[in-house]
């Protein structure tokens, strides 16, 4: 398969980071880490660089590849299956953000950091639901001043460069870079159950900032444009999780024995299997679709990208929790991984909105064309 | 005016086949067609229709898409069709879908089961006499496999049939014949070899023709009031050995063929209406400002119901891209996955309708006769859509199927 677009063989690049993880985050390491209560495996992070994965979507003239959705979608998948801990999405959404703020200096800057890996990103959750935030963005002292609260950041601790949405004097939504070391900036790490990834929060207080920090976009297409390509993420995400361990649980019914046979021979474990399979190829086909739209810039892509979600999202859930269900007692402990998948299935419902923020925005589309 | 009348003459002779190779004039010439020839309250002329009137205007509306050449334009050319591909056919059905056409239900296994089975195991004989016989004179078929002790085992099916000379005397009794009290022939499966090491090594294929001394037809009235089923008699029935499908003993292999009819372009053209039935759902709760619209937990259903229609009608478009790559299909999986996937759906939305439908659905209605399964009855659409997930192969049997022949798992 070939993404027509760019000439990239995108079964190859599936094959590429699938067999990079298996080595750089096997289960093993990824439960070292999780152990851990890491923020950042750095060894990781540093080869998924050294490999151009940040670089993905960067435009080739600030050093990146100029990839787009679908390239984007496979290497996403492959980082769902491996339930891989390395905060790229963020740092791809920031690059998106970036790609709608010119070519001055300090974007070009900014997104060639983010492209090689010298700089990770973070940028406000955004959900279906209006565009909101609790920072004020004001002018003073021949520059601007930041104050308030920015919440969920994903992997937001592992970031040194903040994309934010903030709220101007005259009420307008406007999108402003914050770098997390400089004063008057107080983040905190809140760990989530999925240990793969955390969430941050960041308090800013009279933080003064030069005026070129804020991104000279539209702010409420941006934000829809990023609630897309991070819908379909998180959807990609799903996908792979969702693929591994049900394969990880085929392989177990095949091979466990009770009463003298194999425990898939049973016809109520069977039945959920095929059930979940269905489901998969369903979903499946969604997210292709949406990511296709997507790359084509299509006027349905913001639509099919939130449907993608939400079902992808709750496909998964129920196939990783099926999943602890059908290993018994060893699907329950600490050192088996379905848990890790059944805790990222849980996240990925309420990343970038849950799924009835995005069955109410689907639906509010949907009518809109009716 | 009675029903078997026809009651509308187009303005002009329509040929969409002869615009075949410009999929814009195609697409033009089969709307136009279908807006000269349908007649605009057939669903209330045909709401509570007696069998006469409903059979009457199934015939009528095949030799009306027969004299475009719409009916059998899916067959090869070699056969009297016009050898289309997925892209004429995805147009044909989003067409008929949106004109809100009747769907020729009576002439299915005529359309799709019988060549599906003729083509590959047929004798030149049989395909120039019945495909000629769908063709030109709309002959009816029905299938009888099932058995009153042999539905999803189908294979322990138990109906007799013993050569003597030049015929083979067949007994036994046949049971869930869509349309068989209407059939002028029947595809029939029966015992040829009682011994056999595997019950399905010893079953043969016949053309059974309805009219044979010995056959006796009687409907079956289903759950939703109407009689669509049959059960088929078979007193000392003689089948010419001509009328046999195939090698003796070869039966099972061949009705798989048949059965691979099913979940194919009859699902793609149901698909293509549940979608349009979504819409106009959905304009309709627009327009009337429906209560369901505003609760929370019926709208996401809906919606959620909605992404999942849009995930059927995908797998639909990939397997038919898979099957015109590999007509035959041999070890396809997404066909499976489809008719599961489409059961479900259907009983999910069916069930919606009648909830939202509130005490108003309970109301006893007349059904609309070959209305297919969003009649805006939402009771009798309910019932209706047990058709798929019982028939041809239970949903029970084929996630069986999918987990032993697919995922590997044991037996």
């Amino acid at each position: 398969m070939t993404d027509t677009e760019t000439g990239m063989d995108l079964i190859a690049l599936r094959d590429g980071v699938r067999g990079v993880l298996a080595e750089q985050a096997s289960h093993e390491r990824v439960k070292a880490f999780a152990d851990a209560e890491q923020i950042l495996d750095k060894a990781l992070w540093d080869q998924a660089a050294g490999l151009g994965w940040t670089a993905l979507s960067a435009p080739e003239c600030f050093g990146g590849l100029g990839l787009g959705a679908l390239e984007l979608g496979v290497v996403q998948q492959e980082l769902g299956r491996a339930v891989a801990p390395l905060p790229w999405l963020g740092t791809m959404l920031a690059v998106e953000i970036l790609s709608h703020a010119g070519e001055g200096p300090q974007v070009a800057a900014w997104t060639e950091g983010l492209a090689t890996g010298t700089r990770i990103g973070a940028v406000s959750m955004v959900t279906p639901e209006a565009l909101s935030t609790d920072l004020i963005l004001s002018s003073g002292a021949g520059g601007l001043v930041l104050n308030g609260f920015a919440g969920d950041l994903m992997d937001g601790s592992a970031a040194d460069l903040l994309i934010l949405l903030a709220r101007r004097e005259d009420g307008k939504l406007a999108w402003v870079v914050v770098e997390p070391s400089i004063d008057g900036v107080t983040p905190e790490k809140i760990g989530t159950v999925d240990r793969t990834r955390h969430l941050a929060q960041v308090r800013f207080t009279d933080v003064w900032l030069p005026s070129e920090r804020l991104l000279a976009v539209d702010a409420e297409r941006v934000g829809q444009a990023l609630l897309a390509t991070a819908s379909l993420a998180i959807a990609a995400d799903c996908d792979g999780g969702a693929n591994a361990i049900l394969e990880l649980t085929l392989d177990y019914l095949k091979t466990r024995q009770q009463f003298g046979k194999p425990i898939g021979s049973f016809q109520a474990l069977k039945h959920r299997c095929a059930e979940h399979k269905i489901a998969l190829v369903a979903s499946g086909g969604l997210l292709a679709e949406a990511t296709d739209r997507l790359a084509r810039g299509d006027d349905e892509a913001l639509r099919l990208a939130l449907a993608a979600k939400a079902l992808c999202a709750s496909v998964y859930f129920r196939i990783a929790e099926d999943a602890v269900q059908l290993h018994g007692g060893i699907g329950y402990t600490w050192e088996h991984p379905c848990h890790l998948y059944l805790k990222r299935a849980r996240l990925n419902q309420q990343l970038f909105g849950g799924e009835t923020a995005h069955l109410d925005r689907v639906a509010q589309l949907l009518l809109a064309a009716a | 005016m009675t029903l078997s009348t026809p009651t509308v003459s187009p303005a002009r002779v329509f040929d969409p086949l002869a615009h075949k190779d410009d999929l814009t004039a195609f697409r033009a010439e089969v709307r136009a067609w279908l807006e000269a020839v349908v007649p605009a309250d057939w669903q209330t002329r045909m709401t509570g229709a007696d069998e006469a009137d409903y059979v009457a205007f199934q015939r009528w509306w095949f030799a009306e898409m027969q004299k475009v050449g719409l009916a059998t334009p899916h067959w090869p050319r070699d056969w009297g069709g016009a050898d289309i591909g997925i892209r004429h056919q995805t147009i044909i059905f989003e067409e008929v879908a949106r004109a809100g056409a009747p769907g020729p239900e009576l002439f299915v296994i005529s359309l799709y089961h019988l060549p599906a089975t003729l083509f590959g195991h047929g004798s030149q004989a049989q395909r120039d006499r019945y495909l000629t016989g769908v063709k030109e004179r709309g002959e009816v078929w029905c299938q009888g496999f099932s058995e009153p002790n042999a539905g999803s085992d189908l294979a322990s099916l138990r109906t007799r049939a013993e050569r003597r000379g030049d015929v083979y005397v067949v007994n036994g009794q046949k049971v869930w014949s869509s349309y068989g009290a209407f059939a002028d022939y029947c595809l029939l499966l029966a015992r040829t070899d009682f011994e056999a090491p595997k019950k399905q090594a010893g079953i043969t294929y016949f053309i059974l023709d309805m009219k044979a001394p010995g056959v006796t037809v009687r409907p079956i009235r289903q759950a939703t009031g109407q009689s669509e089923f049959c059960e088929i008699f078979l007193d000392n029935v003689e089948i010419p050995v001509a009328d046999r499908i195939g090698e003796e003993n070869a039966g099972w292999m061949i009705a798989q063929s048949t059965l691979s009819a099913e979940r194919g372009l009859i699902v793609f053209e149901l698909s293509e209406r549940m979608a349009r039935a979504f819409d106009a759902d959905l304009a309709e709760a627009k327009r009337t400002d429906a209560a369901w619209l505003k609760d929370d937990q019926l709208r996401r259903e809906f919606t959620a119901a909605y992404s999942d229609m849009v995930t059927l009608r995908l797998m639909i478009r990939a397997m038919m891209q898979e099957v015109e790559a590999d007509p035959h299909m041999g070890s396809a999986t997404l066909p499976t996955y489809i008719k599961i996937h489409f059961s479900n759906i259907l009983r999910r939305y069916t069930d919606f309708r009648v909830r939202i439908g509130g005490l108003a659905a309970q109301a006893q209605q007349p059904a609309v006769m070959g209305g297919g399964h969003q009649t805006g009855n939402a009771m009798h659409d309910f019932i209706l859509s047990y058709a798929w997930s019982i028939s041809g192969g239970t949903v029970e049997i084929l996630k069986t199927v999918i987990a032993e022949r697919v995922l590997g798992l044991p037996r």
